[in-house]
């Protein structure tokens, strides 16, 4: 993380120009969706989603009582690895047509005491902060930097390794069922099936301890809680050599008062070079900075309230 | 035309070990290579020490039986392993601290050949132009693109950079590109950033697999060693590659006296 912290804070110098959203290519007429070995439509390759797009829209009446931060077109800013490749569009959230997240009071209060509270302990951070994983289906939402994304298909599964803390998602496409109820991951339980050319993907058995998102870029709907109870369908639909459209349903009742719907292109990208996301190994000067300074500022508040 | 005896005799040794190899005769995949799909685990105890060790007290009285040490016939061709002298000596103050300064204690990135002994499974995912390896323990992850090393490595890292090619039915993967951080045993061994490491993974059956690995290090060791082991498949017919996400495990560990004593 130190690394692009570094290129982020040297990207701030640069002018805006340099990211401005550029169109996808347009889709090549000709292109065929081909098949792998055994039968399933091919999405194999390098996927990348540098994505401007706001995560929400704004609110139409802002009252400004959030500890939040308000959504907005914060992350055009942020892209340290290259500029969007894909053409910004409203919001991220396609469904409720508003384009916002339907959070119910009980998430936005769990959202605010972690994020008033991540001087206290790790706990209250965000799981991308504490180097466990960025979740899912958060993992695929783009962040400021190493948004990389390599698909490989195999008889049977199709894998997904996603840069960012380096994690590969093995998703079995073989009709198996899901782990029984009693065992629960930070990633749940994923199983796919192909409907046409759509790969759907449905993910269960979710431990209750991860976020629905993690980075800043999801502004409003970062650190809001995952449960146990979240069920996440996930579609991937490649509609031209160089484009999979991916869409993502969250229902999870106790945290959204109804299912809601993310949409977001991934760009294809061979040149792209994905990397080791080596994260908690150097994770120990964001925690003396971040818990180190609380326990700092209460030494100085007690021996101020001493005088 | 008179050949030399050594001449002949090493052609005479070459065709012994070629008749003396299994040839693999289990499932291929549809480009024809042999098909290490599959969850693979290594039986052995090497992840606490490469050499032959009998069995130990561990350095956690509480954990009596369950933390103790196995015993193992070890896994280095020669049982030897060429130090150079100043490395023998940090390799033994590494062993004797294992418990506060190994990097598998904190959760970190195991780093090559270790990922392949830890006593955790893995998962070999094989296409025709990729090998991805994922390894249960902190969910680490080598992808692995079979063609020639574009150049040198852009950035060092726990689990180098690895590029992968079939020599018959032998998967050969050259990896480099460390940083100096990781270790391969609970015993102590290490190694600097000129770490090199080449995997041979040959299939024995469908079932089984020759893993070797051989390290070379001019920094940390006089010449190249060699180990090898087994690798067996995960036969559950529902097996599949569950999350150890250990970083949960180690921040108390790590961070316990950065929190605030009342969120306890």
């Amino acid at each position: 993380m130190i690394r692009a912290y570094i290129a982020l804070l040297l990207l701030a110098s640069l002018p805006l120009a340099a990211q401005t959203p550029a169109r996808t290519a347009p889709a090549t007429k000709t292109w065929k969706q081909g098949k792998t070995p055994d039968g399933q439509p091919d999405i194999q390759g390098v996927w990348v989603n540098f994505d401007s797009t706001p995560f929400e829209r704004a609110a139409a009446s802002a009252t400004g009582t959030s500890a939040a931060p308000a959504s907005g077109n914060q992350n055009a800013l942020l892209f340290a690895d290259r500029a969007p490749k894909v053409q910004q569009r409203p919001s991220m959230v396609v469904d409720p047509p508003d384009g916002r997240v339907p959070l119910t009071p009980w998430a936005e209060q769990q959202r605010d005491y972690d994020l008033s509270h991540v001087q206290d302990s790790w706990e209250y951070n965000t799981t991308w902060e504490r180097c466990i994983t960025r979740g899912i289906p958060a993992a695929i939402f783009p962040a400021g930097y190493n948004n990389g994304y390599q698909i490989l298909q195999t008889p049977g599964q199709v894998v997904i390794l996603y840069e960012m803390i380096h994690e590969a998602r093995i998703i079995p496409v073989d009709g198996r069922p899901h782990l029984p109820a009693a065992l629960r991951q930070w990633n749940g339980d994923p199983r796919g099936h192909w409907e046409g050319n759509t790969l759907v993907v449905e993910t269960t058995n979710f431990n209750g301890k991860g976020m629905i998102a993690t980075n800043a870029a999801s502004a409003r709907i970062r650190s809001v809680p995952e449960t146990e109870n979240a069920h996440i369908v996930e579609r991937f639909t490649r509609v031209d050599e160089n484009t999979i459209n991916y869409e993502v349903t969250i229902d999870d009742p106790k945290v959204a008062s109804a299912p809601w719907k993310v949409a977001m292109p991934l760009a294809r990208d061979d040149s792209y070079k994905i990397y080791e996301y080596m994260c908690h190994e150097a994770n120990r000067d964001y925690m003396e900075i971040t818990l180190g300074g609380g326990r700092l500022k209460e030494k100085t508040d007690a021996a101020a309230g001493r005088k | 035309m008179r050949v030399p005896l050594a001449i002949i005799l090493t052609l005479i040794a070459g065709v012994v070990t070629l008749a003396a190899q299994t040839r693999y005769t289990g499932p291929r995949t549809a480009d024809g290579k042999p098909d290490l799909n599959g969850i693979w685990q290594a039986m052995n105890t090497a992840d606490w020490d490469l050499l032959p060790h009998a069995a130990a007290q561990g350095p956690v009285l509480a954990l009596g039986a369950a933390g103790a040490q196995p015993p193992g016939l070890g896994v280095v061709e020669g049982d030897d392993i060429p130090y150079l002298p100043a490395a023998t000596a940090k390799k033994k103050l590494n062993g004797a601290h294992w418990l506060t300064e190994d990097p598998e204690v904190k959760c970190f990135l195991p780093g090559v050949p270790r990922a392949t002994y830890m006593p955790y499974p893995f998962q070999i995912v094989q296409t025709p132009s990729n090998v991805l390896i994922a390894y249960q323990f902190a969910s680490a992850v080598r992808s692995i693109p079979l063609k020639a090393r574009p150049g040198e490595s852009p950035a060092d890292s726990w689990m180098g950079d690895s590029y992968g090619h079939w020599e018959g039915d032998t998967l050969v993967v050259d990896v480099k590109g460390f940083t100096d951080t990781t270790w391969f045993s609970r015993a102590g061994d290490f190694h600097s950033d000129e770490l090199h490491v080449v995997e041979r993974y040959t299939p024995l059956s469908h079932d089984a697999i020759q893993y070797e690995a051989t390290i070379e290090d001019p920094q940390t060791f006089s010449r190249p060693w060699k180990i090898s082991m087994p690798l067996y498949r995960h036969l559950e017919k529902n097996a599949q590659l569950l999350e150890f996400k250990c970083v949960e495990f180690v921040e108390e560990l790590m961070y316990g006296p950065l929190r605030k004593q009342s969120s306890k």
